[in-house]
């Protein structure tokens, strides 16, 4: 998951095909090139460094440990399709600059798709099976094989007899702070590999879906993109223009999950958002053990 | 040879005087025998990776921790009510549903049930190595 160098780029590798084929066509038709492929047009702008000098847009609310420094974002903005960044975000580093614990995400990954199973595989023991009570021949002198009942296991119309049986669920809880920490990994993840972008505010100038895919692919975000913002109400533009569009899904900042975060390839937060998880996600960090559930009230906890 | 009865077996589905052939004469081949094309490798499946149901998957799953615990994931499983937020092997399940949901169930099925705990029970702590 860290970032690899990739020797061959997108175009250079079509160049390549064109002169080993120069018959046929430059691109062979089932050519799959992975989109993350490091691309040079995506290098044009890179992180803000470390020690630049614009003054920050926004600060980290809680205290950054002395031992670690902020993660430096641009804050962009969607409003028109090139327009440069806003500035410098910084970002709280226990939450966007977790060491990359493949372990945890797997783990989390795993949990999601398998606690919610529920298997409704069922089949009918010999004893379910109807029919089947009485003896079907006498025990001995007709010359056939022993019997006691049609529906056995080895007869065919029988009851089968180490089947799935009934409706299984596979539910089973991962500790909360294991949760956590798989969000903060898929955070830290998204961000070492460029794929996360801070905006400011989701409004857009047109509820057309075509703006957000130009958008989107001028800004070589990816092919699929997650938008998370805080609160129930988003504006009308965005949800309209991402109603028709597979690729790109809004959710509220609420929704975040691991699973999401791995399925869309680029994820766009914006300074509310972030704000709202690095208060929700470092809280874990210091506090007490429950006594009792959270969802019960606690007299300093809201 | 198994090639040659392969393709046989495979033309008998083609077309049926050959599978009568296949019963009566037996053909002899000396050459390569390509005169049945079938697309032995079938087509892969298309699979829409897009769907609502897929890139809404695991939406709201931490429900807990990111919205002030007022609910738990538990509450978005969809299940029969004797198995939401609920592990168990068979004889557990079993007991539970009849627990929960026994006195609304048909007779037949309530009387299949009761048979089975009964099993599971002996089966369980009667027999074998752990009991």
């Amino acid at each position: 998951m860290l970032r690899f160098s990739f020797i061959f780029r997108g175009r250079g590798v079509a160049k390549r095909f064109a002169s080993s084929f120069s018959n046929e066509s430059a691109l062979p038709s089932n050519l799959l090139l992975p989109t993350n492929l490091v691309d040079p047009d995506r290098l044009k702008r890179p992180p803000p460094p470390a020690d630049s000098s614009l003054p920050p847009l926004r600060k980290c609310d809680a205290a950054v440990p002395a031992h670690l420094t902020p993660v430096q974002t641009w804050v962009e903005s969607l409003e028109r399709q090139d327009s440069e960044p806003l500035g410098v975000a910084q970002l709280h580093p226990d939450v966007f600059a977790v060491p990359p614990r493949l372990d945890i995400l797997h783990s989390v990954e795993t949990w999601q798709r398998n606690y919610k199973r529920i298997s409704h595989a069922h089949t009918k023991v010999r004893s379910e099976v109807s029919g089947g009570g009485r003896k079907p021949w006498k025990q001995k002198g007709s010359g056939r094989a022993r019997h006691g009942s049609i529906r056995s296991p080895i007869w065919r119309g029988g009851g089968v007899s180490h089947g799935p049986r009934g409706p299984t669920s596979y539910y089973y809880m991962l500790p909360m702070k294991v949760r956590v920490q798989g969000l903060k990994v898929g955070l830290s993840s998204k961000m070492a590999q460029d794929d996360l972008h801070i905006v400011d505010s989701l409004n857009i100038p047109t509820p057309d879906s075509q703006y957000l895919l130009d958008l989107i692919r001028h800004r070589h975000w990816g092919e699929s993109v997650l938008i998370v913002d805080v609160g129930e109400d988003f504006s009308e533009n965005i949800l309209q223009a991402t109603a028709n569009l597979k690729t790109v899904n809004v959710i509220p900042a609420i929704g975040l999950n691991v699973h999401s975060m791995l399925k869309h390839e680029a994820i766009v937060l914006t300074l509310e958002t972030v704000k709202f998880l690095e208060d929700k996600l470092l809280w874990h960090d210091e506090r007490y053990t429950p006594l009792y559930p959270f969802k019960l009230p606690y007299s300093d906890f809201p | 040879m198994s090639l040659l009865g392969g393709l046989l077996r495979a033309g008998a589905s083609y077309c049926q005087s050959a599978g009568t052939l296949l019963h009566t004469v037996r053909t002899i081949s000396t050459g390569t025998c390509c005169q049945i094309r079938m697309h032995a490798i079938p087509q892969p499946k298309k699979v829409d990776r897009w769907t609502e149901k897929r890139s809404m998957y695991g939406v709201y799953d931490n429900i807990g921790i990111l919205g002030d615990f007022k609910a738990h994931p538990k509450d978005l499983i969809v299940a029969p009510c004797w198995l939401k937020a609920f592990k168990g092997n068979e004889l557990q399940r079993s007991i539970r549903k009849k627990k929960m949901v026994g006195d609304r169930m048909m007779t037949q099925d309530r009387h299949n049930l009761e048979k089975r705990i009964r099993f599971l029970y002996r089966r369980f702590n009667r027999t074998g190595k752990h009991r």
